[in-house]
């Protein structure tokens, strides 16, 4: 697009990378719990 | 409630009224009205997209599911992450670069005008429906408990919204739902942390006792199409919900088109992926605190306080028996969830284990009395009961200290105007641009068409305020208007996923939408069971198929159409 900058697609990519990141942690940690305490 | 909790309440309302309505100073015309001049930065725009779809149902509601469903909620949110960053790479770009003020003037440009109306239409008519039922929600459990008219209520979350929305359009809604999401967030940490410090066994007791009740079992493997709460209709039908709901509904799409450029406007929905599962495991963890919390102090059988009274008038005997029965199961409950605790602290695990299944089987009988008495509610008062929404604030008003009620009391009010003010602006945005300027008044001073908008904000606010008063008698109109808009969502993102097919043509992407609000609507009566996250799949996929195959045929479908 005419209004992309590489700094933007910088900061675009970086953030997807932590946003990934985040969700697999998040989600290693909700199977941690239901794996620690149920039964 | 305590008088200093009503000092928070109505000093936040004033608060937000007055910083939404300093917003709107440099507010010149409608591109600044609807898309603050295309200036907003990134962060804020993310918080905005999380915040418009955080409403005081996810408050009441969600944190209440927490506490008699568990966790598996969440997994309706799994395909989040995944489809923000497909819209960041297809649709925001081509709506972004379009320069457009709401979605369905973009369909215009690659389609026909028939198609921008159909679509612009159908999101007018949910979106309206939706809009009063997210006031009233927070407003009947307000009304209820404070023993007010549901006016009165609809007025205290309505008319700060409307006016601040009215008064300052998209700046003083994104501004305001920034500071609004801090008070949310702010809250739920606050109640979690004041759980933990009154529920009386250690966090890692109550993690147990939460466990053997089955409310931290999050994933659920199975594969079925009659299930919302699953891993794959979360991932796939989630994907697609989320799809529609993010890259076609005005009231997201207004969020990012107000963004300084594409970058910016795809980082910030990746803003909005960051949090939104973590956010939602918060909510339901309040949830599932407040249901070991009751393990250890006695909850009421019903948590409607209006209904309770009426029930206990209507059958007093009837009821006096099941309160009797769920004293006797949670004395039951009670012992078996402080055996769990300590069998856990002194490191007996067959002791545990026995006790957890005591603690099951307990848990399930008082559950059983409940849903009796839910019954017994609906019978009495004619009403769906509704009860999982009454938890959180009946925990609220009777545990919390004094201040603190008051600031969760005031960040359900905000949830709640976070979620109406953005569906306000995006209501206008679409009435003036879609309509108004597209067919009655295409050339007028700017001045002209802010006015109109400002006007639109209002008669949508006042009739989403109406449909909320009336809500309760309304109540199946409002199902079926729901029903209906859950028939288009997945139709329209197929459109949507057409207009970036270059070889797909007017004609295909009109009668594919019909072809796929139609299919969708006979699965939904044809076979009922079929979670509402798989039609979104279903509509999408029809409108693709159809609209090419009519995309390929000679340009008949056209010259019909045109006639």
């Amino acid at each position: 697009m005419s209004d992309e900058n590489p700094d933007g697609g910088r900061r675009f990519r970086k953030t997807l990378v932590s946003v990934m990141a985040v969700q697999i942690v998040t989600l290693l940690l909700l199977w941690l719990l239901q794996r620690r305490y149920t039964p | 409630m305590h008088p200093l909790n009503w000092v928070i309440v109505v000093g936040w309302l004033a608060y937000v009224v007055t910083h939404g309505v300093r917003r709107s100073k440099g507010t010149k015309g409608i591109e600044g009205y609807f898309l603050a001049n295309r200036s907003l930065p990134w962060w804020a725009v993310g918080l905005s997209v999380m915040a418009t779809q955080l409403s005081a149902v996810t408050m009441i509601g969600t944190t209440g599911q927490g506490a008699t469903d568990g966790m598996r909620f969440i997994q309706f949110y799994f395909g989040l992450p995944i489809a923000m960053v497909i819209l960041g790479v297809t649709l925001v770009p081509f709506l972004h670069g379009a320069r457009v003020y709401t979605a369905y003037e973009y369909l215009e440009r690659r389609f026909d005008a028939k198609t921008r109306s159909l679509t612009a239409f159908l999101f007018l008519v949910s979106r309206a429906m939706s809009c009063g039922t997210i006031i009233a929600a927070p407003a009947v459990v307000f009304s209820a408990i404070f023993g007010w008219p549901v006016a009165w209520s609809v007025a205290l979350i309505g008319v700060p919204a409307v006016l601040y929305t009215m008064v300052g359009g998209v700046q003083a809604v994104t501004w305001v739902d920034v500071k609004q999401m801090y008070l949310i967030v702010g809250a739920l940490v606050a109640v979690v942390i004041t759980l933990i410090v009154q529920i009386p066994v250690s966090p890692g007791e109550a993690l147990h006792i939460a466990g053997a009740a089955g409310r931290l079992k999050v994933f659920d493997f199975s594969f079925s199409l009659t299930n919302t709460y699953t891993f794959w209709s979360g991932l796939i039908g989630g994907t697609f919900l989320m799809l529609s709901y993010f890259g076609t509904d005005q009231s997201q799409v207004q969020r990012y088109l107000a963004a300084k450029s594409v970058d910016e406007a795809r980082t910030s929905l990746l803003i909005s992926a960051y949090w939104k599962i973590p956010l939602q495991a918060l909510v339901l963890l309040v949830g599932v605190l407040v249901f070991v919390f009751y393990q250890f102090q006695r909850p009421p059988l019903l948590f409607n306080p209006a209904h309770e009274r009426r029930v206990r008038a209507a059958e007093p005997a009837v009821y006096g028996g099941l309160e009797a029965r769920y004293a006797a199961g949670l004395t039951v409950r009670d012992t078996a969830a402080r055996t769990v605790a300590a069998a856990h602290d002194r490191g007996d695990e067959p002791a545990a284990a026995a006790a957890m299944t005591r603690l099951r089987a307990s848990d399930d009988s008082v559950s059983a009395v409940r849903t009796e008495a839910l019954a017994l509610a609906q019978r009495v008062t004619g009403q769906a009961s509704k009860d999982v929404n009454y938890i959180i604030p009946r925990f609220v008003l009777d545990y919390l200290p004094i201040g603190l009620a008051g600031v969760f009391i005031a960040a359900v009010i905000a949830a709640a105007m976070n979620a109406i003010s953005g569906e306000l602006n995006s209501l206008s945005t679409t009435t003036v641009i879609d309509f108004y300027r597209r067919w009655i008044r295409s050339e007028a001073p700017d001045e002209h068409f802010l006015k109109v908008s400002r006007t639109a904000t209002g008669l949508w606010g006042v009739f989403a305020c109406v449909v909320a008063t009336y809500a309760v008698n309304l109540g199946s109109l409002i199902e079926v208007v729901n029903r209906f808009g859950s028939f288009f969502y997945g139709s329209i993102l197929g459109v949507f996923l057409l207009a970036m097919i270059a070889r797909a043509r007017a004609a295909g992407a009109f009668i594919g939408l019909l072809a796929g609000m139609a299919l969708v609507g006979a699965v939904n009566f044809g076979a009922p069971s079929v979670s509402f996250l798989w039609h979104n799949v279903i509509g999408a996929v029809t409108v693709v198929v159809v609209g090419m195959v009519i995309s390929m045929l000679p340009r008949a479908p056209e010259r019909i159409l045109r006639d």
